[in-house]
């Protein structure tokens, strides 16, 4: 698989520190030429900042980059491209107002002499580069029209028509679907024919031993295992990243059964509608149950409807149909205030967009929500975040500063202190720990099984396999808007979760199918 | 600990108090450059600084910063409003018609009461239009500036309406002291402004209201998931807007007693630059409602004191304007030192709580 050999680019001792931590601790992290590197490693654990030191985005503390055996200095991700190394994007960078080849071509446009575009080349160029991806998308075509996976390919039809010799690919598969994954690993094994050499980040582990020729798994900063494809087992995987032999559950109290109903959907159903230029799933008849002091797991593709069950739950959406009963009472939820005043509160996916006031201090986004007396009294107020950051353990000397000097993991907390001062009932998560540092997530999982021990019910959503399997009492896997399973604490593993997720049978299946479907 | 590390820390600290200093600085530069535009015209005209010419200039001063005042909240809240000074003019030929058509007895009650209703309705058009309708504050208030404009016109079909104070017939009404009268020495538009920043600054600051504009200019998104009615808090900052535009008109009216359609032409333009110069942002979240009346303060100052000097009117405009852009500027580079000194402030706040 490997053919042709030896290494192509080369991260010598590198160092990248942020304000607050290290992340990246003196690696040394070599990619193998014409071959799948895949980079394995938990939210936080530095695959992201490697990346976008590779990609020219960053520029490390120490350390030096090696491309054929040549000191390599990066500046811009333009320095970068010139030397053929280009990234894709966890989250698309494709212009949705502009054309396929207007993108192909954006920020590096073909012109005359005069300042001119050559349309008629770059139309020509964009479709040759869609043609080695086997995808004859039109060139004239509006961005905004695609699916999410044909705008990975526009993006992936740019770095080739740049002639990119080394191919970065951040979680390309978080967003697709299993047809669209299939064609894209279709598309990663040509390119590999053709001699690119394909740098990989996933933390999907079945997709990894798939398409994979070497290994690295990174964890806080550090490489601790490398090995190629002959060797490497999902055990292997697994031990290296979360550094246990077997992850540690949070424990739990164990869930009385017998404990009373909090929180009950029956039939819940909303239209689908496009927001924000992404289509919003409509929800298809979902029911459930969340008992007091429970902490319910929602597992589910991107686009399987967690967000919008969560938003009708907040208040934020309205349903088409169905009820939702809290502790036996019918409630209405067509605002957040009303959510919030029944008892409902919910911490955001995305905490800058949705989240945090950037301009107001750590003590007023606490208290945002907080239904306080008619005149603000900043001691009382000061009194009770105070305690609030006490029992969440948010480590900041003076509330007054603004929320932004925080890190991730305390921005979290905070967000999670502002629905605490609402004295919920039920408490909806949307990606508790996204963007969070490993450290941080466990003080989360722990301080949300405290909560749940002191009768608070919990339900969040994740992506993330491991999370669902550590935190939740119980799992609901929702796939296109509908439930497709529930597991039990016990059930709750890899392979029940993908299967129960996926819209199709089996993804091996899938694969065969080489993405007809696109 | 070595010497070299005393020094350095010491170094060290003295760097941390030069860059509050400067901050504290730039954050108090409102109130700076007053002082120093009182003193340069107080040593240029020797009257500038009597009784007389104070009382003039408060006047003035006053009618911009009440149009700013209202204009705050609207900023702050992440919009804008255009419509101000079509609102004043529309609020004086209500009035001034209510006045002039009604038969018998002092109508001021009415008139007032009949040009407030005027102006807050068109503020209920801004705040609905933008929250319901989805328009941009932008375009929303450029269209009420123009509809406002004309509806003022058509009121008297361009002309004024003059007399206000009473009439060849011997009616005399109170209205012109709304404009004109004193109390405890000091004009009732003076008051008027007081009255309004008091409540403005107490909202801003001490009540939820006053939270949620901040929250919502901050990130809109955010405030409404934390259950704020963004609808509603941006309505009301609208209909404030409206309400001061009236209070001005009507005092315009009153001071000249009589009311003319073209009345608060570019007054939204004043305003919004008073806002700016009072260190609020037009992105919203960020901004107090002194600062705004600062903005006015000086403003009216720079204008006052160039007449005075006989600075050519022209002039005038460009100096307005280049304060305006270097206000700004200055506002820009608070932020960016802002956002250096952050990590900064943050530490020496940490270790101070060792």
């Amino acid at each position: 698989m490997s053919a042709g050999g030896g290494i192509i680019l080369e991260a010598r001792d590198v160092v990248k520190r942020y304000p607050g931590h290290v992340a990246l601790d003196h690696i040394t992290y070599r990619v193998h030429r014409n071959a799948v590197n895949v980079l394995i490693g938990e939210n936080g654990a530095g695959k992201s900042t490697l990346m976008r030191i590779l990609a020219g985005v960053e520029q490390a503390d120490e350390g030096t980059l090696w491309l054929e055996g040549q000191p390599l200095q990066l500046g811009s991700p333009r320095e970068a491209s010139a030397q053929g190394i280009a990234i894709v994007h966890q989250e698309l960078a494709v212009l949705p107002n502009l054309n396929v080849a207007e993108n192909v071509f954006a920020g590096r446009e073909l012109t005359h002499r005069l300042p001119v575009l050559k349309t008629d080349e770059q139309k020509s160029r964009s479709a040759s580069a869609l043609r080695r991806l086997h995808k004859p998308l039109a060139v004239e075509g509006l961005v905004a029209e695609l699916s999410l996976g044909n705008r990975q390919l526009v993006e992936l039809a740019r770095t080739l028509a740049h002639g990119a010799r080394v191919l970065i690919l951040d979680e390309p598969t978080s967003a697709l679907s299993v047809a669209e994954t299939a064609a894209l690993f279709q598309v990663v094994e040509e390119l590999r024919a053709a001699g690119v050499t394909i740098l990989y980040i996933s933390h999907r582990l079945h997709e990894l031993l798939h398409l994979g020729d070497y290994f690295t798994v990174l964890r806080s900063g550090r490489i601790v295992g490398e090995a190629e494809r002959s060797e490497v087992t999902r055990q292997w995987i697994v031990e290296r990243m979360s550094g246990r032999s077997e992850a540690e559950r949070v424990a739990s109290a164990g869930v009385a059964v017998a404990s009373p109903v909090a929180l009950e959907v029956k039939g819940l159903r909303t239209t689908a509608m496009a927001q924000d230029e992404s289509v919003r799933t409509a929800l298809d008849g979902v029911s459930l149950v969340l008992r007091r002091g429970e902490v319910l797991g929602l597992y589910g593709l991107l686009g399987a409807g967690r967000t919008e069950l969560l938003e009708v739950l907040a208040g934020l959406r309205p349903r088409a149909d169905g009820e939702v009963l809290l502790d036996g009472q019918p409630v209405r939820l067509r605002t957040v205030a009303e959510a919030i005043a029944a008892g409902i509160a919910m911490v955001p996916e995305d905490r800058q967009r949705d989240g945090l006031v950037p301009e107001l201090s750590i003590r007023e986004n606490v208290v945002l929500a907080a239904k306080g007396a008619r005149v603000l009294s900043p001691a009382q107020e000061t009194q009770r975040v105070r305690e609030l950051a006490t029992q969440l353990n948010i480590v900041a000397h003076d509330l007054e500063l603004p929320v932004t000097a925080l890190s991730g993991g305390n921005q979290q907390k905070v967000l999670l202190a502002r629905c605490l001062a609402c004295a919920p009932r039920v408490l909806l998560l949307d990606e508790p720990t996204r963007g969070i540092d490993v450290g941080a997530k466990h003080e989360i999982y722990r301080i949300l099984r405290q909560l749940a021990s002191a009768g608070l019910s919990i339900l969040f959503t994740s992506s993330e396999v491991e999370e669902t399997t550590l935190l939740a009492d119980r799992a609901l896997v929702l796939c296109q808007g509908r439930i497709a399973a529930e597991l039990p604490a016990g059930a709750i593993t890899d392979e029940a979760l993908f299967a129960a997720a996926s819209p199709q049978v089996a993804t091996t299946a899938a694969t065969s199918q080489q993405g007809s479907k696109l | 600990m070595t010497p070299i590390a005393q020094t350095l820390s010491r170094s060290n600290r003295l760097a941390d108090r030069g860059a509050r200093l400067l901050l504290l600085l730039l954050r108090a530069r409102a109130v700076l450059v007053l002082v120093v535009l009182l003193a340069v015209f107080a040593l240029l005209v020797p009257s500038f600084l009597s009784a007389n010419n104070l009382s003039i200039l408060s006047k003035h001063v006053s009618i911009s910063a009440i149009v700013a005042i209202g204009m705050t909240f609207v900023v702050l809240a992440g919009g804008i409003d255009l419509s101000v000074g079509s609102m004043a003019g529309l609020s004086g030929m209500v009035a001034g018609y209510v006045l002039t058509h009604h038969a018998g007895g002092d109508a001021t009650l009415l008139a007032v009461l009949a040009a407030l209703l005027a102006c807050l309705a068109v503020g209920a058009v801004n705040g609905l239009l933008v929250t319901r309708a989805g328009v941009a504050p932008f375009i929303a208030t450029l269209g009420t500036l123009y509809i406002a404009r004309g509806a003022a016109l058509l009121i008297s079909n361009g002309k004024t309406f003059p007399n206000l104070g009473g009439d060849a017939s011997g009616t005399t009404r109170l209205f012109p002291a709304i404009g004109q009268s004193f109390l405890l020495h000091l004009p009732t538009p003076v008051w008027v402004m007081a009255m309004l920043f008091a409540i403005a600054s107490g909202v801003a600051t001490r009540t939820p209201l006053g939270r949620h504009i901040y929250a919502i200019g901050g990130n809109e998104r955010a405030a409404r998931l934390a259950g704020i009615n963004v609808a509603q808090v941006k309505l009301v900052t609208y209909l404030f807007s409206g309400l001061c535009g009236a209070l001005v008109g009507l005092i315009i009216a009153a001071q000249l007693e009589a009311s003319h359609p073209a009345t608060g032409e570019t007054f939204e333009l004043n305003a919004i630059a008073a806002v700016v110069l009072g260190g609020t942002s037009l992105m919203g979240g960020r901004g107090t409602v002194l600062g705004s009346l600062l903005g006015a303060f000086v403003i009216g100052v720079l204008a006052d004191g160039l007449v005075m000097l006989g600075v050519s009117e022209f002039w005038q405009i460009v100096i307005k304007g280049l304060v305006i852009v270097l206000a700004v500027s200055i506002d820009q580079l608070q932020t960016r030192l802002q956002a250096a000194f952050l990590p900064y402030l943050m530490r020496s706040s940490t270790e101070a709580g060792r």
